[in-house]
């Protein structure tokens, strides 16, 4: 059972996690936090509910809900997505009003300067650490290739083309 | 001044431009409801691109206003969807605003995620091998709907230059090997590098008037 101890443990790494995404989500660090360091959930876990947050509604990463459940259950997945996301939109908020009225500071160009080729690695790290976890076979690799032809050429719905490509790993046993 | 190639517009606010300008200003409840609907059209992600519909379809923010917040949503920390709901509520109706949208666009998506998980959870001897391969081919799938996402962003850092220094696209290999590759902690590489690009852009004084 979920003991205060643990809750309050996977509140503060949630808060980091939420905190330390830049450009999106730090997948790299979320996998070595939650997979590697804490040995909270093992790597296909990690990797199934990452797939489970692309097919739900909203922010797709809501595997941080997921995660929480299998975790500690209701109260650990009540933790870990307000820990996620509550102090990130608290500061959003926040930046979006001081922004008002301090966007043609120097410093702030600065900041945007130094944090988006920051961010632009993050991404990269997170797309390494996922495909090694997701890329165990030519198969596999195949149907990456072929869902991103079709993401990027057409206009389809990506939660079409995430279920679609569900469909195909389970006809052909991936 | 610093050279930015490709970067997103710059952030220019107009202090006098009034905000929620247009003839029904959105209450706390309407924003709610408004991110609702963003959550629910925004399966497979794409909600930075259904939040924008809907906010220049019930007019409450123009295009240039949306661009920017979607520009800062980018630089704070975490995940932008959410991020980029909190500040337009934060920008349309206050703190409550703020509160509500979040809410709004987390709901949907929590509420499913719950049923779902208690539901593999619940299967007896663990997921069957056909839902396993489903799975796994969602992954694939949810790789490939990243890897169209990191072209852009990636770009955008990269192009970053210091005068004739490419800070940027180093930058962006330097993270790349630390948190990909070497797999080092996030907080002592984000202090180092994003320090080094403080360091590398700060506002020169001749330049920029006074700081």
């Amino acid at each position: 059972m979920a003991t205060p101890d643990l809750l309050l443990d996977i509140f503060l790494t949630f808060v980091r996690l939420g905190l330390t995404g830049f450009g999106g989500t730090n997948l790299a660090e979320m996998e070595r936090l939650l997979v590697g360091q804490r040995g909270w959930i093992d790597a296909r876990t990690f990797a199934n509910g990452f797939a489970l947050g692309q097919l739900m509604p909203g922010p797709n990463l809501l595997a941080v809900t997921h995660y929480g459940l299998v975790i500690a259950g209701g109260w650990g997945a009540f933790a870990a997505t307000v820990g996620f996301y509550g102090p990130t939109a608290v500061l959003s908020a926040a930046a979006a009003l001081l922004w008002k009225r301090h966007s043609a500071h120097p410093w702030s160009l600065t900041f945007r300067n130094a944090l988006l080729p920051f961010g632009g690695g993050v991404m990269l790290a997170g797309v390494l650490v996922l495909g090694q976890t997701s890329i165990h076979s030519w198969a596999a690799a195949a149907l990456v290739a072929v869902s991103f032809l079709i993401l990027s050429k057409t206009r389809l719905n990506s939660a079409l083309v995430v279920v679609g490509v569900a469909v195909v790993g389970a006809l052909i046993g991936l | 001044m610093t050279a930015t190639q490709s970067t997103p517009p710059p952030l220019e606010d107009d202090p006098t431009s009034p905000v929620p300008h247009l003839p029904g200003a959105p209450t706390t409840l309407n924003l709610a409801r408004a991110f609702v609907g963003v959550a629910l059209a925004g399966i497979g992600g794409g909600i930075p691109a259904h939040t924008r519909r809907a906010m220049l379809r019930r007019g409450w923010l123009t295009d240039l206003q949306f661009a920017e917040t979607f520009t800062l949503a980018q630089l704070t920390p975490g995940p932008n969807g959410v991020n980029l709901a909190a500040m337009i509520g934060a920008r349309l109706g206050g703190k409550r605003g703020a509160l509500a949208s979040t809410v709004g666009v987390l709901t949907p998506g929590l509420i499913a995620m719950t049923a779902v998980t208690v539901l593999l959870l619940g299967l007896p001897g663990g997921l069957p091998p056909a839902l396993q391969s489903a799975l796994r081919g969602a992954a694939c799938a949810a790789l490939a709907v990243i890897l169209t996402m990191v072209g852009p962003i990636v770009r955008v850092g990269w192009s970053v230059t210091a005068g004739r220094l490419p800070i940027g696209a180093a930058v962006t290999v330097l993270t790349f090997v630390a948190l990909g590759v070497l797999r080092l902690d996030l907080l002592p590489v984000l202090a180092v590098l994003v320090g080094v690009g403080l360091v590398a852009h700060r506002p020169s004084k001749g330049s920029h008037g006074d700081t």
